[in-house]
């Protein structure tokens, strides 16, 4: 059954060569570039819910359309446990999330809280640290094992808390996620006007009633928005029930799915496709209930309003030094703790407290790290995904908005949906597409067991982000510009080449500074492509954990989030300096 | 360089329409203005020519080029129209000098770089840029943009330019600096030309023709003097300027001419024009209405001033006559009051 699949066409290409520039229309080329990205993101999913739908594995011969596959899954009590786990997990994290990054925002956006401009800027950096380093540096701090569990443990005899439990992993997950909460919440203040809260002033209010009154309702629907967006994120969330839950043997949603992948009796088993397209749905109707109550272009607002116009902070009063206390405290037990945490468990045998750490110092996780094939290729294969993939998902990603926003070509308008799409749909779930469609299709075979293929996985799923930078920008240039190019005498894709990507380019590189940061902390989307030789550094961090060696694993982390500092720091120059020109 | 011709143009965006059966022809060397309000289709119109926008039915032709046919299928890209335009906003590429946006065009179409540097000096000395050719719009004042657009629109010699509200992103006393100099190297350089504007002085000043437009139609065509001395419609002579209008009936006077009398103007007024129908209405500027003394004889139907406003070159006036209100201009100093007013015979003209 699986041979009666048909291959793709060969395209041939004209055999004429020389008036081929004249007679072949603009339309040729934006054809292509529409087909390559509509392949790329919607193309994982044909597979992904056919495999769910087949009796067999698609590899094997026979097999029919059947069921099956959904009644293994719901048959599974296993199935029902994590779907369970992951409500609760989403539910804590979420009301965590949205209530402190709520507070977090307006204490920065609208008191007069001493250091809020530099708050406001270290609470939106856990985004840009890589996920699993924050998550390794917690688990050296406040895992069961961790550094500070053990001095109030064993040192103090207290009781102690469990990071291994659901509330646990519930307050990293939304110290993950304040940062989204903040972003959005943050640029609603700065686009409201703060006179609404004079008048309130005026009108005989304090400071706590106008709060609780005035801004908290007029922000509404900005909270509503990323409450939706932050409960989907959670479903899918893989690395907090990876390092977090093993011990106490607590699955989500997609470490089910994962273990069930790596772990079942059959390879590859349809039951994991068929809970991937149940969770796809469930995803993409939460993000589209949020697509309808917020209007699709507001998040595009978000990331330019910040810092945005004058006004008159409320006066906190005898509260002003305490609240900076509180939150330099926050900022310090959640991101900077873990960080030093990391650093440190990276140069020793083992954290304990019951040794002096400097009498444990080695070297031997750093020297493991730059030894070891498997570590070092890791680090260097992700270096080249992030590095290479990043730049050529931008250029793609690039052309691709010029022809959805700047082109007449016909089909044009499924492009910004085909854009925004990969990032909504959960990793693991585009990871097992990608999977299936390397096993389905012949081209695919030719990256299925290379590292091209993960390159792939990662820049289809993150390549919104391109997007997303690159978008507002090309909006700001006045399409008067392109037409008097065309009037000129240019092409369409001249236009884009001289006029309108020379324009863009700060975006441009903008936009593969965070894709660089981002494919490089990424790995949701190939836990299911990895294999021995085309190693990444997220997936390889998550196989060395589960086999027990910390140290190296901190070591790669601390790598990780050395190589992001200086990317960020590099980009920031070269921004600058283009920015000036 | 060929003549444009448009013929039976017609758009609608989602069900509205914006150019309702268009048609006029712009002759070699001809500068062509279409005037009217914002939102009455004059842009739309350039841009069917320049071809950022598609009618959905009509011809625009070009000499023996074709641009667009609707009915032949056929509409040519906009690179391959060979036109120059200067829009609104200039639309300078900003990560390009004076020099290299000016050579554009002429890269494009991959002209040697020999030639092309001799023809940017050239066209750079034309718009008085010569000094400038290195340096980046954003070191340019308003005026030395609106040169480069220019300067870049005419650099490969284009047969047609189109100009799109050129002036309305300078300030007033540029503006009419521009104007002349504008005026004066499109006459040099025999360029046939379609202007966009909605400024009434620009179009009288400039135009060797006048199609004034309102909700995509062309209400009327005509040289500067024509449109603003017959405007024929009520809009029209609205839109050019201040008017008076009077409506009453229509008889035929001693010789040949017709005769509108209404209840204030019982003696009639003159107006050498032939006019069909029983009734009638005419405009008149008001510079055309004469004033006079309240003792002077025969000179028209008595007139109160209700108020007067001072404009410099001259005074602007309230006149009530009987029940109907002029607005009267004249060099003349007067107290509030009684007047006599007069329309002299041929300062009318009948609209519909």
């Amino acid at each position: 059954m699986t041979s009666m699949i048909e291959r793709p066409p060969e395209v041939t290409a004209p055999a004429a060569a020389e008036p081929r520039a004249r007679w072949l229309p603009a339309s040729a080329g934006q054809a292509l570039v529409w087909f390559a990205v509509v392949a790329l993101v919607v193309g994982p999913f044909f597979p992904l819910v056919y495999s769910s739908l087949r009796s067999k594995p698609i590899y094997l011969p026979g097999g029919t359309f059947t069921l099956a596959a959904y009644r293994t899954l719901f048959a599974d009590p296993l199935f029902w446990r994590a779907v369970r786990n992951t409500v609760s997990f989403a539910v804590g994290t979420t009301v965590l999330a949205v209530a402190c990054g709520t507070a977090l925002a307006v204490l920065c956006g609208r008191t007069n809280m001493p250091g809020r401009k530099m708050y406001g800027r270290l609470l939106i950096a856990p985004i840009l640290i890589p996920p699993l380093g924050l998550i390794v540096g917690w688990l050296a701090i406040y895992g069961q094992g961790g550094y500070l569990t053990q001095a109030v443990s064993r040192n103090l005899h207290l009781p102690v808390w469990n990071l291994s439990s659901i509330p646990g992993m519930s307050l990293l997950g939304a110290v993950i996620t304040i940062p989204i909460v903040y972003l959005t919440v943050q640029a609603a203040l700065a686009g409201t006007d703060s006179s609404l809260e004079d008048a309130a002033r005026s009108a005989g209010a304090g400071p706590w009633r106008v709060i609780t009154r005035v801004t908290l309702p007029m922000l509404r629907p900005a909270i509503l928005n990323c409450t939706l967006l932050i409960f989907a994120l959670c479903l899918e969330i893989l690395g907090i029930p990876l390092f977090l839950g093993t011990p106490s043997n607590i699955d989500f949603y997609a470490s089910y799915l994962y273990r069930s992948w790596s772990s079942g009796a059959t390879p590859d088993p349809s039951f994991v496709s068929a809970g991937a397209v149940l969770l796809l749905m469930v995803v993409s109707g939460l993000l589209i209930i949020r697509a309808r109550l917020s209007g699709s272009e507001q998040r595009f607002i978000a990331s330019s309003a910040l810092g945005g116009g004058t006004y008159r902070p409320l006066n906190l009063g005898r509260w002003r030094w305490p609240s900076c206390i509180a939150l330099g405290t926050f900022i310090g037990v959640t991101s900077v703790i873990p960080l030093l945490g990391l650093v440190l468990m990276s140069c020793v045998k083992v954290l304990t407290t019951l040794e002096v750490p400097w009498h444990l110092f080695t070297a031997e996780n750093w020297h493991l790290v730059a030894t070891d094939p498997t570590l070092r290729r890791s680090i260097i294969d992700s270096l080249i995904i992030a590095g290479g993939g990043g730049a050529a998902t931008v250029l793609l990603v690039a052309v691709a908005t010029l022809i959805a926003h700047r082109s007449g070509f016909p089909l044009r308008r499924t492009l910004a949906p085909a854009l925004i799409y990969p990032r909504a749909v959960p990793g693991v779930i585009l990871g097992i597409g990608f999977f299936w469609t390397y096993l389905m299709f012949t081209p695919g075979a030719l990256v299925r067991n290379n590292l091209w293929g993960e390159l792939i996985a990662l820049c289809v799923r993150n390549l919104t982000l391109a997007y997303v930078v690159i978008y507002p920008s090309l909006a700001r240039i006045n399409a008067e510009l392109d037409r008097a190019a065309r009037s000129s005498g240019a092409g369409w894709w001249t236009v884009a080449r001289r006029i309108l990507l020379p324009i863009l380019r700060p975006a441009l590189l903008a936009a593969f500074v965070l894709m660089f940061i981002t494919l490089l902390g990424d790995y949701d989307p190939v836990v299911f492509l990895q294999k021995p030789g085309t190693e990444v550094l997220g997936v390889t961090m998550l196989q060395t954990w589960q086999r027990g060696i910390v140290g190296p694993v901190a070591a790669l982390a601390v790598v990780q989030v050395a190589i992001v500092a200086i990317v960020l720091l590099l980009g920031a120059r070269v921004l600058r300096r283009l920015r000036r020109a | 360089m060929p003549d444009i011709h448009v013929e039976h143009l017609s758009k609608s965006f989602s069900g509205t329409k914006v150019l309702d059966d268009i048609s006029f022809t712009v002759k070699d060397k001809e500068f062509v203005t279409l005037l009217g309000p914002s939102g009455c289709g004059k842009t739309t119109t350039l841009m069917c020519i320049a071809g950022f926008q598609t009618p959905d039915e009509g011809l625009i032709a070009c000499g023996d080029d074709t641009f667009v046919d609707r009915g032949a299928r056929v509409d040519l890209a906009a690179e391959r129209r060979n036109l120059g335009i200067v829009f609104q906003s200039f639309a300078i590429w900003p990560h390009m000098t004076v020099a290299q946006n000016v050579a554009f065009p002429l890269r494009v179409r991959k002209m040697s770089k020999r030639a092309i540097t001799a023809r940017v000096d050239e066209v750079l000395a034309l718009v008085e840029l010569g000094q400038q050719a290195g340096r980046y719009p954003h070191q340019l004042s308003g005026g030395q943009q609106q040169r480069v657009a220019l300067g870049r629109a005419i650099a490969y010699s284009p047969a047609v330019l189109l100009l799109d509200q050129p002036f309305s992103n300078l300030d007033a006393k540029l503006r009419e600096r521009a104007r002349d100099w504008l005026k004066g190297l499109q006459h040099t350089l025999g360029l046939t030309t379609v202007f966009v504007t909605h400024d009434q002085d620009e179009a009288l000043s400039m135009s060797d023709r006048i199609l004034v437009m309102n909700a995509g139609r062309i209400l009327r065509e005509g040289s500067p003097e024509e449109v603003y001395r017959q405007p024929q419609a009520r809009f029209v002579a609205e839109f050019l300027g201040q008017c008076n209008f009077l409506t009453g009936a229509v008889t035929a006077g001693p010789d040949g001419e017709a005769v509108l009398k209404t209840a204030e103007f019982g003696d009639g007024i003159a107006v050498p024009e032939h006019h069909a129908g029983p009734t009638g209405t005419i405009a008149v500027r008001p510079e055309d209405i004469e004033i006079s003394q309240p003792d002077a004889p025969g000179s028209g139907p008595a007139g109160t001033v209700l108020d007067a406003s001072y404009l410099g070159d001259h005074y602007q006036y309230r006149i009530a006559v009987g029940t109907v209100q002029l607005s009267v201009r004249s060099q003349r100093p007067l107290a509030q009051g009684p007047v006599r007013v007069r329309i002299p015979p041929g300062a009318a003209t009948f609209v519909e």
